[in-house]
This record gives C-alpha cells, sequence and structure tokens, in this order.
C-alpha cells in the first residue's frame, strides 16, 4: 500500500533533520516504541508495543537510515514482525522550509501482513495515517521541550 | 478460533469495576461484538475481561427536562425499539437501527462502541449532528465531555486509563425538526463506508437550523459545519442541496482501503449527505 503525506514542524529544517536521526528522539516518539538500539551504522534495532483499541502486540524489528542528504532528505526503513503480523516500510522523507519552519513530505510503500492484515485490511490506511500523525504531535512536544 | 485464555469477572458497583481495571492487562467487556472476535483472532489477549453488565447505573434511558440520556450499557437494539427514544431522540433510534447485524446489536452497546472509536462506526455521525457530549467517571470523579473532544482520532477517545464512559447525553429534538441517517454499508462487516446524519428544522419554509455529522470518510467522524452554513437560509431544493454537498469532504484526508479509494469516498460523502439531507428536509415540517 502506497502512503504518502505531509506534516508542518515549527523548526528549521537543519534542526529537524538532526531530530528526525535522533534514536532517543525517535524511540521517544514511535508509538509502542520500548526500545530502540544501534546494532550498525544507521541501522537500530527496535522493540515496540503496539496497543490500539484491544488489540495488542509485541514487534520485534529493525530501523535503517539510508540515503541521507543532510537536511533535505533520507529514506527510512522499517520492519517488525510480531504474533499478530508483520509490517515493512520504506519511504523517503524530503524536508523544506516552510515559512520559518519545516514541511516534511513523506512518501513510501507500507506492506502488512499476517492476521492484523487479514482481518484489518480496512483499518490500515486510516491506522498508519494516525500514527505517523501521533509520531509528528510527539515530535514537536519533545523538541518543543528540549 | 479460540481465545487465549482469560479471566472473567462481573463486578456489582462502579468501585469495583474500577478496582479491577487498575490491573493493565485487564479490559472492559461491553457487549464485546469488537473485543470477543478480536481475542479469537488472538489480536487481543487480554488477561482479565471486566464485564460490566451487572454495574447498576450504566443502564437505562431517561428523560430529563431537555435532555435525553442514555446509559453507557444501552444496547443499540434498547435504542433501535425504545419508544421514548424514537419519540424524542428519532436520529439516535435510526443510527442504531442501521449498526451491523441482529446479533450485534442485541449484545453491542452504545458506551463499548464510543470508547472503542472505530472509524467506520455508526453512531458518530449522529452523536455529531446531535452535539451529544459524554459523561466520563473515573475513582477519582466524573467530567463530561463533547462528542467531538471525546472522539480524538481513529481508535483514539479522550478516555485516560481507568476512566469509563457511564453515560451518553443527547438534546430533545426541537418539535417539526426532520432527520435522517444513510450509509453506504460495506456488507460483510456491517461497517459504514460512509454514514452521514442530517438533522433539519424548517422556518416559513426555509431551513432555519441545520446540523450534519459525517462517519467513514476518514479516520475520525466530524461535523459539516460548511455544509451546514451552506444549506440555512435556503429553502432546501435540489440544487441548493447539492451546492452546499459539493464541498463535504474539502480538505479532508479521506480513507483509502479495498473497499473505496480515497476519491470514491469523496463521491460517496456527497452522494449520501444529498440523501441525508433530501430525507430530513422532506420529514421537516
Amino acid at each position: 500500500m502506497k502512503i504518502a503525506g505531509s506534516h508542518t514542524l515549527p523548526f528549521a529544517p537543519e534542526r529537524a533533520y538532526n531530530l528526525l536521526q535522533d534514536p532517543q528522539i525517535l524511540a521517544a516518539c514511535m508509538p509502542g516504541c520500548e526500545q530502540l538500539v544501534k546494532i550498525a551504522e544507521d541501522t537500530y534495532q527496535m522493540k515496540m508495543k503496539m496497543v490500539l483499541a484491544a488489540i495488542s502486540g509485541q514487534f520485534d524489528g529493525k530501523v535503517r537510515i539510508a540515503d541521507p542528504n543532510p537536511h533535505t532528505s533520507f529514506r527510512l526503513i522499517v520492519e517488525g514482525t510480531g504474533k499478530i503480523g508483520f509490517m515493512k516500510g520504506d519511504g523517503r522523507l524530503t524536508l523544506a522550509p516552510k515559512d520559518t519552519g519545516t514541511e516534511v513530505a513523506y512518501e513510501g510503500d507500507v506492506q502488512v501482513g499476517g492476521t492484523m492484515a487479514a482481518v484489518g485490511q480496512r483499518l490500515i490506511d486510516t491506522t498508519s495515517k494516525m500514527m505517523i500523525k501521533r509520531f509528528f504531535d510527539k515530535l514537536c512536544e519533545k523538541a518543543g521541550s528540549a | 478460533m479460540i481465545p487465549q485464555n482469560f479471566d472473567y469477572a462481573t463486578p456489582e458497583s462502579l468501585e469495583e469495576a474500577f478496582r479491577l481495571l487498575s490491573d493493565p492487562n485487564a479490559k472492559v467487556l461491553a457487549g464485546g461484538q469488537s473485543l470477543i472476535p478480536m481475542m479469537r483472532l488472538r489480536l487481543a489477549a487480554p488477561e482479565t475481561l471486566v464485564d460490566l453488565r451487572g454495574v447498576p447505573g450504566l443502564g437505562g434511558i431517561r428523560l430529563e427536562g431537555r435532555t435525553l440520556r442514555v446509559g453507557a450499557m444501552v444496547t443499540h437494539y434498547e435504542l433501535e425499539s425504545s419508544p421514548l427514544v424514537r419519540k424524542s431522540c428519532p436520529l439516535l433510534a435510526e443510527a442504531a437501527a442501521n449498526i451491523g447485524d441482529v446479533q450485534v446489536r442485541n449484545c453491542g452497546t452504545i458506551g463499548g462502541s464510543l470508547a472503542h472509536a472505530d472509524p467506520a462506526a455508526d453512531y458518530p455521525a449522529s452523536l455529531h449532528a446531535l452535539e451529544a457530549s459524554v459523561r466520563i467517571a473515573s475513582p477519582s470523579g466524573e467530567r463530561t465531555v463533547s462528542i467531538a473532544d471525546f472522539l480524538v482520532d481513529t481508535f483514539t477517545t479522550a478516555l485516560e486509563p481507568g476512566e469509563l464512559v457511564v453515560e451518553v447525553s443527547v438534546p430533545v429534538e426541537a418539535e417539526g425538526a426532520g432527520v435522517s441517517y444513510q450509509k453506504c454499508v460495506q456488507p460483510a462487516s456491517g461497517f459504514a463506508i460512509v454514514g452521514v446524519a442530517a438533522r433539519i428544522v424548517k422556518k416559513d419554509g426555509e431551513i432555519a437550523f441545520a446540523r450534519i455529522g459525517v462517519t467513514g470518510l476518514s479516520g475520525n467522524a466530524f461535523r459539516a459545519t460548511g455544509v451546514e452554513k451552506l444549506l440555512e437560509g435556503t429553502r432546501g431544493d435540489a440544487s441548493d442541496i447539492g451546492r452546499a454537498v459539493a464541498g463535504i469532504g474539502d480538505g479532508v484526508d479521506a480513507n483509502n482501503d479495498i473497499h473505496a479509494s480515497a476519491a470514491y469516498r469523496q463521491h460517496l460523502a456527497r452522494v449520501y449527505a444529498a440523501r441525508a439531507i433530501v430525507a430530513a428536509v422532506s420529514r421537516a415540517k
């Protein structure tokens, strides 16, 4: 499934870019992220507990940052596997100045499989969008207080 | 499939329910029409289910002045069949009658449905159009929030851990008002691909008051205030309605799934909004 969208962050592209690559910030902002450990240059091991309505599931996965273009774009590759299914995402984030802030546009592919995809087909799009929105909201909050 | 083992508790008071729910691995059972299927698929595996059926004060529908108060554990069937609801808030009865199938309506409850906050649930369209409010209780007290504040996002409500929905309040419908809920149903699940609720009050042949609620179009239900403004002051002719609904999805990030693309959902929203408004206008006196 293709996903695309954008969010505006209230700080300059340099700061936004650095925040989006800061593992501590990422760990604090990704919904349900319980652990993010660096295992190689630009690659992180992730443990995540997704709680969404009645559904809850533990995921083990990896996050990789590729093709970094400081302050303008980078690729984010995420994969996770758990009892209730798996997910893979590969997308490009592009940062552009907008007024005094930064517009972060994302575009990519998400694949979801297993039980959660078999029964949750109608909810994958809505839920992915909500998770991404939550991530950016949290990022604004964290960055604002830092 | 068979769910993972779980304990089943039947508290007999709110206090007891709160105590049981202070365990983070406990989950409220309020009808179970979404929760139980997910447990059977093992998408959800709570260790304890706290069934609210035996908690006094969560059932019943009563009229208090110009407000209809509906207990959280009132089933969809009770709402659809209650002469009091049909007379004093027909839109709520119509919304309830459109939910799922007979079993879902007999077991599912309004509080359970709201707390679950499925983005395609039927109630939110009508509750937005009714400007309903939701009463929430916790061990430390009570608070009441508007439906717009309660429904935060997909599967996300204003409920904090340990809080329970105890009551939903809607205004008694104005004399001569016309209401309608129209949905494009996804036949396998019974959920709305798009659902639109309309309330219309006419005065001297013109629409004096319009309230429109939309569900299923995006990640969260909403009130289409732009459409309302365009309707108010018109006679509610086909051309007025067509103009009013044209922008119903403007600025809305429409859902896109195997049942309907975003563009098709936008189209459905206009079609079903027009149907709901036409029906409400024709029913208004």
